[in-house]
């Protein structure tokens, strides 16, 4: 449906009015690109003659023809007109939204009333022009190529070269036989030695010999370098590597204290009896047997033992500490092997009291045998307990499921069952051969793979410290990637 | 597409008619509150468009009397909920309590909250925890609220406004986008100006009786909001809707630099139907029946700067957001076909 004639005349109007400034816009760009060509013709004037002049006139206009037809033949939809035209006159986009709608199927009543009031105001606008000129750019360039065609067209014919080039190329021996023919030989005997070339005079550096540089004085050789540094401070100098093996001598230094490197394999989950044992251990055995113990990884055993003995009272036949302060008095005076038999004596004592507590006891150890106290010593000592109840399980992994000690904290089962009449079938002995019964720790794949909890709760802790010892640059940074490297292998077992 | 009704008032009648009845709102809320025209007229926006509103602005500055004065305005109910810290969704909602009847047999009754009224003004919204927060999201949204497995319609039409402050951050939780998102527009309410102030002063210091008279009821509102629905939008200024919401988005080929640069997250397809509602409740407020590109430019900021999530490096420079949105629309108009020399194409 066609849009009311007031619209479309606004509308074709505005259209008119676009083509009109397209086609100065485009005009005035042909005009100049038409223009350059046009100062050919000019220029092959003495060739063309008169037909120079015209070429240029035709050049000229038809640049500007081909763009004004190019700018006025451009596509313009109807809707854009409207746009601009709703711009132009500050219409609010009314008409082009009257004329879009107009033609819709699903137009709304109020469309009517938009057309409507659309219609009245183009009806009362005055015709104008509203598009504004835009100047092409190329447009301010225009007047350079017609005054240079202008004042060709004023020049005299620019005289074209005639013949050929004159040759840039180095004369050969047939342009000199032929040379030879024109001119005298005296002539061509000059003009030989002028044309002879001396040959490149190639640099003595790169003949001579580039013998090492004895010292920095002395007289220079010829091809010596030093000698572009003899006249400065530089010269008298000789390379630095003191400092750098300085470093390197730190740093292989650090490497041999062991004393401050981290002890990654001590486990702080164990006692800490059996963490002065390991210790002891690693202080007599891991050491070259020609090399002395640190005094000070000595002092520290022996002051931890000492720390020991104050802690579980060391009274009694326990008693190491007298041992532990000779020792240490040993150390103080400088006597190591003295202090390292003192330290040998109290860990002996303090392996004797293990023993036997180890004895009386049997299954002491973890959260719950403290929180049950007393009530397992009035049990009396003797019982035995389950597999894995010795040293192995340190404090509170008498927990873990299906390892658990005797000493269960719901009391007594023979007991228990004792006391109900019905239930006899769990009474004697356990008959040889293979058990019968539900084991789940023991039955399937889980025969064949042992637990790990252990393991993995103790590489936790220890990879924890390491990360805490790199942290805090206890390991030296060479060893670093190292260490990671070594947990990261114990991961993936 | 079925044709809406057409009721025996011609389309130019019923455009005059809104007119009018902006004006008259307009002027009513005018008599209490001085200066923020542009505020008091996207809040108006706002209503008309059938979206809730959210102010922003320091203590102080008349947000509250001016929800109060259009509240008092309209002939429709009016709750106002203060959030604090401690209030619980029920508190808005309402709940189940426990009643009995005339045989003495008990059962459970839903008691309304105050979210069943037809304006809501949830005063310093940011201060109440987001479950609180978001109980107003299903009523926002859907115009219903279900409790216990049960919905319960909220009364139409349904308005929310909420304010917040921007400073005094301390002890507040900021609202979720997903809640922001629900407004339809974010209004800045800005210091007034010194003839703003002096009137201010001269009003409230003074002996003044001023009546505020109700000259809209809940069902012209609403065939109000109806009209705005029917006003044609030419394809080119919804192209224009279209570019500027995905000049928002960095990830769009075409986005601007500056938003490329500055923003984490765009607009939602929410904030072009906001654009769209909002320019066409402007258009028919001047009297006019079509949208045009002003209408979508005065709407741009309103209806986006909530919706624009900045990146780290927008919110290290101390990016406005309001700035930014005005590059956008500026390159969206140059996109689709508004440039200055467009004729020449």
């Amino acid at each position: 449906m066609p849009g009311p004639p007031v619209l479309d005349r606004l509308v074709g109007d505005v259209a008119r009015q676009i083509r009109l400034r397209r086609a100065e816009f485009y005009g005035l760009r042909g005009l100049f690109w038409g223009a350059v060509a046009a100062v050919l013709p000019l220029v092959l004037k003495e060739s063309l003659g008169l037909w120079s002049y015209a070429g240029a006139a035709i050049l000229l206009i038809a640049g500007a023809g081909a763009g004004a037809l190019r700018g006025f033949l451009l596509r313009l939809p109807p809707a854009e007109a409207a746009r601009l035209a709703d711009r132009g006159y500050a219409l609010q986009d009314r008409v082009s939204t009257a004329l879009e709608w107009s033609e819709r199927p699903d137009r709304t009543p109020i469309v009517d009333a938009l057309v409507t009031d659309a219609v009245a105001r183009a009806g009362q606008l005055a015709a104008r022009r509203i598009i504004p000129r835009r100047v092409p750019r190329e447009a301010r360039f225009v007047p350079l190529p017609l005054l240079l065609g202008l004042a060709l067209a004023a020049a005299p014919p620019i005289p074209l070269p005639q013949g050929r080039l004159p040759s840039f190329s180095v004369s050969r021996d047939e342009d000199e036989e032929k040379a030879r023919d024109r001119s005298g030989d005296l002539q061509q005997a000059e003009r030989r030695q002028a044309t002879r070339r001396d040959p490149v005079q190639r640099a003595d550096v790169q003949e001579r010999n580039l013998a090492p540089r004895l010292g920095g004085g002395g007289q220079s050789q010829p091809g010596d370098l030093a000698a572009i540094f003899k006249d400065t401070s530089l010269g008298g100098r000789a390379p630095d590597f003191n400092s750098f093996l300085k470093k390197g001598d730190e740093r292989l230094r650090m490497l041999e204290q062991l004393d401050r490197l981290p002890d990654l394999q001590s486990d702080f989950t164990q006692s800490q009896t059996r963490m002065v044992f390991q210790k002891a251990k690693a202080l007599r055995g891991g050491l070259d047997p020609n090399k002395k113990a640190s005094p000070e990884k000595l002092r520290e055993l022996l002051n931890e033992m000492e720390r020991l003995g104050r802690k579980g009272g060391g009274g009694g036949q326990g008693n190491w500490s007298g041992d532990v302060y000779e020792g240490m008095e040993a150390l103080e005076g400088g006597q190591t092997d003295r202090a390292m038999e003192a330290m040998e004596r109290a860990l002996n004592k303090m392996r004797s009291m293990e023993e036997r507590g180890r004895d009386g006891k049997s299954l002491k150890g973890g959260r719950e045998s403290d929180r049950r106290g007393n009530r397992r010593g009035d049990r009396g000592a003797g019982q035995s307990g389950g597999p894995g109840d010795e040293g192995d399980f340190p404090e509170g992994e008498g927990l873990l499921p299906g390892r658990g000690k005797s000493g269960s904290p719901k009391g007594d089962a023979t007991a228990r069952l004792r006391g109900n009449p019905f239930d006899v079938g769990v009474e004697g002995e356990s008959r040889p051969g293979r058990k019968q019964g539900i084991d789940t720790n023991m039955l399937g794949r889980g025969a064949q793979m042992p637990s790990r909890m252990q393991y993995m709760g103790v590489l936790g802790q220890y990879r924890k410290m390491m990360e805490e010892s790199i942290a805090r640059e206890q390991v030296p940074r060479d060893f670093q990637t190292q260490v990671k490297e070594y947990f990261q292998s114990l991961d993936e077992k | 597409m079925a044709q809406p009704p057409v009721s025996n008032q011609s389309q130019e009648q019923r455009v005059a008619e809104f007119v009018t009845a902006y004006q008259a709102l307009r002027a009513e809320v005018g008599k209490i509150i001085v200066g923020h025209n542009e505020v008091v007229g996207q809040v108006l926006i706002g209503l008309f468009a059938g979206g809730h509103v959210l102010l922003e602005g320091v203590p102080g500055l008349g947000k509250t009397l001016l929800i109060k004065t259009l509240a008092e305005s309209l002939e429709l109910s009016f709750s106002r909920i203060q959030f604090t810290p401690d209030l619980m969704p029920g508190d808005i909602i309402g709940t189940n309590i426990i009643v009995e009847d005339a045989q003495a047999r008990k059962h459970f009754q839903f008691q309304r909250g105050p979210i069943f009224g037809h304006i809501l003004l949830a005063d310093e919204v940011n201060r109440a925890t987001p479950k609180t927060q978001s109980a107003l999201l299903e009523g926002m949204q859907e115009g219903a609220v279900t409790v216990s497995g049960s919905g319960h319609p909220l009364p139409s039409p349904f308005f929310v406004l909420a304010t917040q402050n921007p400073i005094e951050m301390e002890g507040t939780y900021p609202l979720p986008e997903a809640q922001l998102d629900r407004f339809l527009f974010k209004l800045r309410v800005r210091y007034p100006a010194l003839e703003e102030l002096t009137e201010i002063i001269d009003r409230t210091t003074h002996v003044r009786d001023v009546q505020v008279r109700r000259v809209l009821t809940g069902p012209q509102v609403l065939s109000m909001r109806e009209l705005v629905r029917e006003i044609p939008i030419a394809t080119h200024v919804r192209d224009l809707a279209s570019f500027i919401v995905l000049g928002t988005h960095p990830q769009w080929e075409r986005a601007p630099d500056a938003a490329r640069r500055f923003i984490r997250y765009g607009a939602s397809p929410r904030g072009a139907q906001a654009l769209v509602l909002g320019a066409k409740v402007r258009a028919i407020a001047e009297g006019r029946f079509n949208v045009s590109v002003e209408d979508l430019r005065a709407m741009a900021l309103p209806a986006l700067r909530h919706r624009l999530i900045l990146n780290f490096e927008g919110e290290a420079e101390g990016v406005d957001v309001d700035d930014l949105i005005g590059q956008i629309v500026e390159s969206a108009e140059n996109m689709s076909g508004s440039g200055k020399e467009v004729f020449l194409r």
